[in-house]
């Protein structure tokens, strides 16, 4: 690559400078400019745009909280406690890596040995208060068992309602139905994303 | 009654004491008048305006937190206007007061918090600029100004009760914020009273912050283990981790809004040991005692321990040394015998009530803190005239005392009896004592111990509208050589004047071990088990023993405080070790659980048949102590003469007082780790220039029995005169009796 390759920035041949006037500098200038734009009726054109896109029905806004926009698989909003996927056991294994990686010290972990011998976690807690969703409990999970979800609304009337270990495990139905996301790990990139890739204007 | 007052409170009659303010009528009688500065333990601080009340006839509102009621006044304490005043105050308080109640320490507990839900202020309709604040790190204590809501409730406390009057608010509208008071870092006792008390997270504990929410902990109800002042306080837990799945203590609380803690209370909780059960430890600890010939303990262990170690005494034959509590014990019956009862008649409740004061033998600001806050309470709240009289001025207590007598070292004797006489003169004594008392050779006693004349007639005069007056008798005058016969005047001054007597106990159950266990003089022999305490065998809770008991903070059991009362403690931490009962177990004296011994304490040093499942550990909605029992009182009729008073003896040249920094108090607090550990020897510029040494210099102290101790020499501009402060937390189980001690010392080459 050239130089003057490099220093090329018109990606693309639709690209065309603003016509930008100078900014008045005198009175009569600025009262010009007031009357201009007064009578010129700019405000008429947008509205236009307007109401074309809206007699196309072609309408863009998302209806949130109705809608919501997919969010990435890099995001970490609330956690989420997985299930295996044969036998819809739980996958934590009470390790208490989670917790003791927690650099906001608001994973509280417990373990207990149940009737079959085996280790059962008792009580697994995410006090989303003190939470900054580093994510380092997640990645440190040896069993993939906790991971960032996408729910990103962290409102509520109960401060019981962050850390109720129930909410966080995907519920069995939805894991009957296989509708249990897996973490699909660090670095994963949204869906579809590559159609939105664009070249950006300092291509090099 | 002329002493009562009738009025209404929303239509209902409530009578209150006359001087008592509305809001405290109303608080008793369980009228709610929401408050954000009140605390019940100083003066109205009148700064929220939350406690607005109307009172029929009185144009706008009246501050019910400072008003006294009157005869005949209706008051009401809610209607809508008030709402609105109160809901607008509310607004101001959150206005820009940052949202970090998620990690706050202070959520969940936090008065703002709480109000603004109350009054249900969801948005900010006011706007201030805001102003960079920053935070302060005042060592053990921090200061968030963006988070402070200016209540001054932590002003009024540290001035009021505890004494230090360290901070001070700096005036300047919204920049106002709590400043260090004559200094620019906090200068003071660190007994963290303005953190417990503060309403919000502004004074936060700096170990904690951050650490956990409130709501996370377990509060266990316990007493402080510390010194005898028996302060009610909870350990907060919280398990440690996944693979350490015992709790740790994370923080210390009190009930604020009636009792205080010191710093050693509040910061030094972390005394615990661990343990698992090793077998062969216990069954050589049984070995050792079957061979012993004494058992040597100290008396930071709960009552019920004590009670098996005197039936271990019973079973075995052996002797029992505890020189603290012996001293007390001997001090005790030799006042009993004049005063004809078994206990000492004041506590810390009368203390504070009290309007004359004469403290004689203590260092007491870090003796017993709770004697101090006691005595800053009366003086701040009664106006109490408080005559200290030590050889060594406190700078600490100067805002309190009204006068110091500073008499000679080891004059005690000397300084009781002329007290005794001065006191004496204005009562009606037995011609017996008038006798002893005209006898008294006041020139010769005057010129010993340096208490002048004009001095005792000051204080007298001081005295002279007094009613209810207290004599406190420290530890000083309890180990003194001539200690029984202090004891007697002592008694002698309470028998026929209005002065009552508080004796200060030296450790935590100084007096419990004093009343449960018979106690033998301690003599170098040999085979000696150790308590927490030396021996040929140790059996502690401190490190270096061979067989490990579970520290105050792990065990249920009951002390016995300076209030004559018996309090409950229970274990914040587990422990995994054997206790002292199951030691006792194997010579068949052992009970199924410790505290099945806390109703078998014994009758006729004033216990009770109590369970200790019955014994309380709380104060009352209203503040009142309801925590255990009282000790009953015991006729004791055993009279005995008093003795002609010794010749005082003389101390001269560099004199070393044996006496803990604040915040330390012994071996206990030695090993907690927030707490300041500084060993150096502190003297005045002039003791510095007597013993040819000067600050910094590192220096080897040799006291009379001998023992060599290493210290750095700091010079304190605080204190004067000749005698220099040697701390003895470090020193583990050394026993020094009479705490002034002359004293070799020698500046060794700095290394």
């Amino acid at each position: 690559m050239s130089i003057e390759q490099f220093k090329n920035r018109n990606i693309s041949d639709d690209y065309y400078l603003v016509d930008i006037d100078d900014y008045p500098t005198t009175n009569l200038g600025k009262f010009t400019r007031v009357i201009k734009r007064t009578f010129k009726a700019e405000l008429l054109v947008g509205l236009w745009v307007v109401m074309r896109e809206m007699l196309k029905f072609n309408i863009h806004t998302v209806q949130y909280p109705k809608e919501k926009l997919p969010i990435g698989p890099r995001y970490r909003a609330v956690h989420e406690m997985k299930r295996l996927w044969e036998s819809g056991t739980e996958r934590c294994i009470g390790c208490g890596l989670c917790e003791k990686i927690c650099i906001s010290d608001c994973i509280r972990i417990d373990t207990r040995i149940d009737e079959e011998s085996r280790k059962e976690v008792s009580e697994y807690s995410i006090n989303l208060g003190r939470c900054i969703f580093c994510g380092y409990c997640a990645e440190v999970c040896p069993e993939l068992a906790i991971t960032h979800g996408g729910r990103y609304e962290n409102a509520s009337e109960q401060r019981a309602h962050f850390i109720m270990y129930d909410d966080m495990l995907t519920p069995m139905d939805m894991l009957k139905a296989g509708a249990q996301k897996e973490f699909e790990g660090f670095g994963a990139i949204t869906p579809h994303e590559d159609e939105s890739v664009k070249k950006t204007p300092l291509s090099y | 009654m002329s002493g009562m007052v009738d009025f209404k409170i929303n239509g209902r009659d409530i009578q209150a004491q006359r001087g008592e303010t509305i809001l405290q009528a109303a608080r008793r009688e369980g009228i709610y008048i929401p408050t954000m500065c009140y605390i019940s333990k100083t003066t109205p601080c009148a700064s929220c305006r939350m406690c607005v009340v109307e009172v029929k006839g009185v144009d706008g509102f009246v501050l019910s937190c400072n008003t006294p009621a009157a005869n005949g006044i209706e008051v009401s304490t809610d209607s809508h206007d008030l709402h609105v005043e109160r809901t607008n105050i509310m607004r101001l308080y959150d206005v820009n007061h940052p949202l970090e109640c998620g990690v706050c320490d202070k959520s969940g507990e936090c008065d703002l918090q709480n109000k603004t839900l109350e009054f249900n202020v969801g948005t900010q309709d006011f706007s201030a600029r805001d102003e960079r604040r920053t935070i302060e790190h005042w060592g053990l204590i921090n200061y968030d100004p963006a988070l402070c809501i200016l209540c001054e409730k932590c002003t009024h406390v540290c001035n009021e009760v505890i004494g230090d009057d360290a901070i001070t608010i700096q005036f300047g509208g919204y920049s106002s914020k709590v400043i260090p008071k004559n200094s620019d870092t906090l200068d003071c006792t660190f007994c963290g009273e303005c953190i417990a008390v503060c309403p919000v997270g502004a004074l936060v504990s700096s170990d904690f912050q951050y650490k956990s929410n409130a709501w996370e902990l377990n509060k266990i109800p316990a007493t402080c283990a510390h010194c005898s002042a028996g302060c009610p306080l909870e350990y907060e837990v919280k398990h440690t981790s996944i693979d350490l799945a015992d709790d740790t203590i994370y923080r210390v609380t009190n009930n604020f809004e009636f009792t205080s803690l010191c710093g050693a209370g509040r910061f030094g909780f972390d005394f615990d040991i661990k343990a698992e059960k090793d077998i062969s430890a216990f069954s050589k600890a049984t070995e050792a005692l079957k061979n012993a010939s004494a058992i040597r303990f100290t008396s930071m262990i709960t009552n019920e321990e004590a009670w098996l170690l005197n039936r271990l005494k019973d079973k075995l034959g052996i002797k029992l040394f505890n020189e603290d509590a012996r001293l007390f014990a001997e001090f005790m019956s030799a006042y009993s015998s004049v005063s004809g009862k078994k206990h000492y008649s004041a506590d810390l409740s009368q203390l504070k009530r009290a309007d004359g004061i004469i403290m004689i033998g203590s260092m007491i600001a870090s003796d017993n803190p709770g004697v101090r806050y006691a005595m800053t309470t009366a003086a701040k709240h009664n106006g109490a005239k408080i005559i200290y009289a030590h050889p060594v001025e406190d700078a600490l207590m100067q805002n309190v005392v009204t006068q110091f007598l500073k008499y000679e070292v080891a004059t005690e004797e000397g300084v009781i009896v002329l007290l005794a006489k001065y006191i004496l003169s204005r009562c009606e004594v037995d011609s017996k004592t008038n006798e002893y008392l005209e006898n008294l050779d006041v020139g010769y006693l005057s010129a010993e111990s340096n208490i002048g004349e004009d001095e005792l007639e000051l204080m007298m005069k001081s005295l002279s509208r007094t009613r209810n007056n207290i004599l406190v008798v420290g530890i000083d005058v309890i180990s003194h050589k001539r200690a029984t016969n202090i004891a007697k005047l002592v008694a002698l001054i309470e028998k026929y004047s209005n002065f009552s007597v508080l004796i200060v106990p030296k450790d935590v159950n100084t007096l419990g071990v004093s009343l449960i266990c018979d106690l033998d003089k301690d003599k170098a022999v040999k085979n000696t088990v150790g308590y927490n305490a030396d021996g040929d065998f140790i059996i502690s809770s401190l490190p270096g023993h061979d067989l490990t008991i579970p520290a105050l903070n792990q065990q249920e059991g009951t002390f016995t405080s300076i209030d004559k009362r018996v309090l409950a403690t229970n274990p914040a931490l587990s422990f995994g070790g054997y206790e002292l009962n199951d030691i006792a177990s194997v010579f068949g004296l052992g009970y199924r659980h410790t505290i099945d011994i806390t109703k078998e304490l014994p009758l006729d040093c004033g216990f009770k048949r109590v369970e200790f499942d019955e014994l309380n550990n709380f104060l009352s909605e209203l503040g009142e102590d309801v925590r255990g029992y009282k000790l009953t009182e015991i006729e004791i009729n055993n009279p005995s003469d008093l003795q002609e008073i010794d010749d005082l003896p003389e101390f001269n040249g560099t004199i070393v007082y044996h006496v803990n920094p604040v915040l330390q108090f012994n071996s206990y607090t030695n090993l907690t780790k927030l707490l300041e550990k500084d060993t150096s020897l502190r003297g005045s510029a002039q003791f510095a220039i007597a013993a040819r040494i000067k600050d910094g210099d590192n220096i080897e102290i040799t006291l009379p029995n001998q023992v060599v101790l290493m210290r750095k020499f700091k010079e304190d501009a605080s204190l004067k005169g000749m005698i220099a402060l040697n701390p003895i937390f470090d020193m583990g189980h050394e026993i020094i009796k009479y705490r002034f001690q002359k004293s070799q010392i020698k500046r060794v080459n700095n290394e």
